[in-house]
């Protein structure tokens, strides 16, 4: 028996909200009774006049289990009013026997809210027992042992008389191909209510429920069990590494005498039990790890993501049109596969056509385990002359997960006979009327959500500079700090050019000696003694600060007792001698022999280290 | 020369690529356009986890979370992507109107639109990044003036380091106030449904003497207790203790 439920409650409303809200929202179940081992569709259809509508807001329901089963959306434009519904449809398990209410289901767009009223539903004890059919919670009865026959030995998971397994029917996948999981709930006593099942939360995976749940009894072990499978279509997000993480089922246990599970009064006999006999317990499975290959290259250029089967079709609501009329040009996607993610197929260049905007609608299917669908992008096209005009195929890609190969399919050519429209109607208005008068704020609201997939450029190299660590400032800072030494340095070089000169002094005539010696070697005495004689004056000359090569040997002298008056007499009786000598020898080249110029070059060193010690500031 | 490839590489490090692609975010964004706002919410949360930096991951997640009725969490996103994209006018209208539903507004009364929009022209992060670079700018000319010591290029660079000095220094100025004084540093928002008591000390011992609406931008005083934040509310001027649970941080 179908109880319909929307028409007292949609009247109530409309007499109670106020005159321009448009959202409704209805509700109804397939049945007013079900057994307790049975199930409830629960049909939520809203209805509003924009292109979205929000999803209804179901109430926490503790007497039932709910599971998702899919949804079909329809959008309807006549003259530029856009009118949209969608039916939500639920499956519900009844875990307790009695009269059970669905407390009011609310949506609410963000200005107006719509509610529904209370729906009861009878829950009644199940028929006798089946063989195939047998609801979780359902005790089962354990077969006595043959005689004669050895009971087998219960293995593994099996001697726990509870326990829960969940497990994928495929390890790898690519992103969007389906992988089905299944939780099966094992049961071999007898428990005071359904079990409750609290899904599991997923990384890089999205789930959809593959209602209803599946009952039966198996022999593990020897010994029977009743369990319940939840089925889930899972989806891979993108490549990688993806998990299903524990999930938990919580069941209440008796804890006191066990009720015979084959009793046909046995759920009233559970009902007579007090709450206080009762015991919950939670089972949880293990994590799931799954591998997610990526998508293979190259990708068709048209191809947005989508994974599945899929065919293509195109239709227009009308084969002829005047100039200036809107057209409703539909493009369904439908197949096997994720339609959500799916975006709109580009179209072709339509010169012939202005193109409004796209809006989507959406019909999901989950028959024999399999989500499919049918996905309709709606445009809206303008024809902008008359004649026969045609709309090109239109081409979708998407990849086949089982060949493994990316496909593309198209639509057939759609033809649009135009006729000329009158003058006024070359402009488009979705609401009829209000072409002529000026914009009107009605309201205010947030904006729309963003596409926008990536952090702006410039806040992704601010955020980078400030995560360089502390260390990574440091060579600019010394950098600097080698630059203000090098540039004080420098300056007083500058500042004090006698003070370099004294302290180079030594260097440079040792400098001057190794390069005569060189001289000496190669034969060139003449040479050798030049080089001495001009170090000699230029040594003299660095340790005074005036150029001692202009003066005679006694002004030198002079000059040196003047600059250094600790200097002994031996040092100035020294450089008197070697500069006797080198004077001689630098003037009479003929009497410069290869023996005496090496003298000349050690004594000449001799010296320098002795007025290295006599000649101190 | 030679530290040009070591920073551009600590800088691409620090600086992942997109964690999730536009795919993921279309279904995101269709969930919300079909009114299944906590699916999308689920989404968009995934998205700031990956990419923590993308202002858009927040601005979409408030406005899931002001579909779904909750206002503080919205303000929250909002404000965080407020904090990353200020000069975004789609996120300056979202969180202005957030903020008006709570009484609040982005705008304070008495302060010229534009110079508030100039005040919040850089996010936190650019001016950080802006003084982080003028320093850089700063120590290199600084080195080329030294270097180059007594000539003319020597002082055109000696004067760039000195301008790169200062506007480094306001940059930090410009910064810190910011930080002291800006409703969105070392702020919070009150997320916790029907807003949060305000009590005199860390405990339940203590009295309420204020409460804090849902949505009410806070600036946190002190954190270290375990449980509880000292938040004051600048514009009645009280301070006090709140939950940590009832108060998030932006």
């Amino acid at each position: 028996m179908k109880r319909l439920l929307s028409a007292l409650p949609a009247l109530l409303l409309a007499l109670a909200a106020p005159a321009r809200a448009n959202l409704s929202v209805t509700a109804e179940t397939d049945r007013g009774t079900v057994e307790i081992n049975g199930s409830v569709y629960l049909t939520v259809t809203v209805s509003g006049d924009s292109a979205s509508v929000p999803e209804p807001k179901l109430p926490n329901m503790q007497n039932f289990n709910v599971y998702d089963s899919g949804r079909s959306q329809s959008i309807s434009i006549i003259n530029g009013r856009i009118t949209t519904t969608v039916s939500f449809t639920y499956i519900l398990t009844p875990r307790f026997l009695g009269l059970q209410r669905i407390p009011s289901i609310s949506v609410f767009n963000g200005k107006e809210k719509a509610v529904t009223p209370e729906i009861e539903i009878n829950v009644v004890k199940a028929g006798q027992p089946r063989q195939q059919a047998q609801p979780a919670g359902r005790p089962v009865r354990r077969p006595p042992p043959a005689a004669g026959r050895p009971q087998p030995a219960a293995a593994g998971a099996a001697a726990d008389p509870i326990f829960i397994k969940a497990e994928t029917d495929r390890r790898t996948a690519y992103p969007g191909e389906q992988i089905d999981l299944s939780v099966k709930f094992y049961t071999s006593v007898p428990l005071s209510s359904n079990p409750q099942y609290v899904p599991p939360s997923y990384k890089n995976l999205i789930a959809e429920d593959l209602p209803p749940v599946r009952n039966g009894e198996t022999d593990i072990g020897g010994t029977r069990y009743a369990y319940s499978e939840i089925r889930t279509a899972l989806f891979a997000l993108s490549p990688g590494p993806a998990e299903v993480r524990p999930m938990t089922v919580e069941v209440q246990v008796p804890s006191g005498q066990p009720v015979d599970p084959f009793d046909p009064n046995f759920f009233q006999n559970m009902m007579a039990m007090t709450g206080g006999q009762g015991q919950t317990k939670d089972f949880h499975t293990e994590p799931i790890r799954l591998d997610i290959k990526p998508l293979p290259s190259p990708q068709p250029e048209d191809f947005s993501g989508a994974v599945g089967n899929y065919a293509v079709t195109a239709s227009a609501d009308r084969a002829e049109a005047k100039t200036g009329e809107a057209v409703n040009f539909s493009v369904a996607i439908a197949g096997s596969g994720n339609l959500k993610p799916v975006t709109a197929p580009k179209l072709p260049d339509l010169p012939d056509f202005k193109v409004f905007d796209t809006m989507s609608s959406l019909d999901i299917k989950k028959e024999g385990d399999v989500i499919s669908g049918k996905k309709t992008f709606t445009y809206i096209l303008v024809p902008r002359a008359a004649g026969r005009k045609t709309v090109p195929p239109v081409s979708f890609s998407f990849f086949d997960p089982r060949a493994g190969v990316y496909r593309t399919v198209k639509t057939d050519p759609v033809v649009l006979q135009v006729d000329k429209g009158e003058e006024g109607a070359k402009s488009v208005y979705f609401t009829p009327g209000q072409g002529q008068t000026s914009v009107t704020a009605s309201g205010t609201d947030i904006r729309y959500v963003s596409d926008r997939a990536n952090t702006p450029g410039l806040a992704r190299v601010a955020a980078g500079i400030g995560a360089l660590p502390l260390w990574a400032h440091v060579p600019p800072l010394v950098l600097l700090a080698l630059a203000f030494w090098t540039a004080r340095l420098n300056r007083f070089k500058s500042a004090n050019p006698l003070l370099f000169r004294f302290r180079r002094a030594r260097s440079e005539a040792f400098r001057d000696i190794e390069e005569a010696r060189a001289l000496i070697k190669a034969g060139k005495n003449n040479e050798a003694v030049s080089v001495i004689y001009d170090s000699f004056m230029d040594y003299l000359s660095d340790k005074c600060g005036e150029k001692v090569g202009a003066l005679t040997m006694k002004k030198a002298a002079d000059l040196v007792r003047a600059r250094f008056p600790r200097a002994s007499d031996r040092a100035l009786d020294d450089i008197r001698e070697l500069w006797a000598a080198l004077e001689l020898r630098h003037f009479s080249p003929e009497a410069s022999a290869a023996e005496g110029t090496s003298d000349l070059a050690g004594k000449y060193e001799l010296l320098i280290e002795l007025l290295e010690k006599e000649l101190r500031k | 020369m030679s530290l040009a490839k070591p920073l551009l590489l600590l800088l691409l490090l620090a600086a992942p690529a997109a964690a999730y692609d536009r795919s993921e975010l279309a279904e995101f964004n269709d969930l919300y356009r079909t009114g299944r706002y906590e699916e999308a919410l689920t989404g968009y949360r995934d998205i700031v986890a990956k990419e923590p930096e993308d202002p858009w991951g927040y601005y979409n997640a408030g406005n899931a979370l002001f579909r779904l009725n909750r206002p503080g969490e919205a303000v929250l996103y909002y404000a965080k992507a407020f904090r990353l994209d200020p000069r975004s006018s789609d996120i300056r209208a979202n969180l202005d109107f957030a903020l008006r539903q709570t009484g609040q507004t982005l705008v304070p009364e008495n302060v010229p639109a534009f110079l508030h929009y100039l005040y919040y022209f850089f996010s936190e992060a650019e001016l950080k990044a802006l003084a982080i670079l003028l320093f850089w700018l700063a120590c290199l000319a600084g080195t080329a003036g030294f270097l180059l010591d007594g000539s003319r290029p020597g002082l055109a660079a000696g004067r760039a380091a000195a301008a790169a000095a200062a506007l480094m220094l306001l940059s930090l100025g410009w910064l810190e106030a910011r930080r002291a004084a800006s409703p969105f540093s070392e702020a919070g928002v009150v997320t916790k449904q029907g807003g949060t008591r305000m009590l005199s000390g860390p405990g339940e011992n203590f009295k309420t003497y204020a409460s804090a609406p849902e949505g009410r931008l806070v600036k946190i005083l002190d954190a270290a207790d375990d449980n509880y934040y000292e938040i004051g509310l600048p514009r009645e001027g009280i301070k006090g203790w709140a939950l940590k649970s009832d108060v998030t941080r932006i």
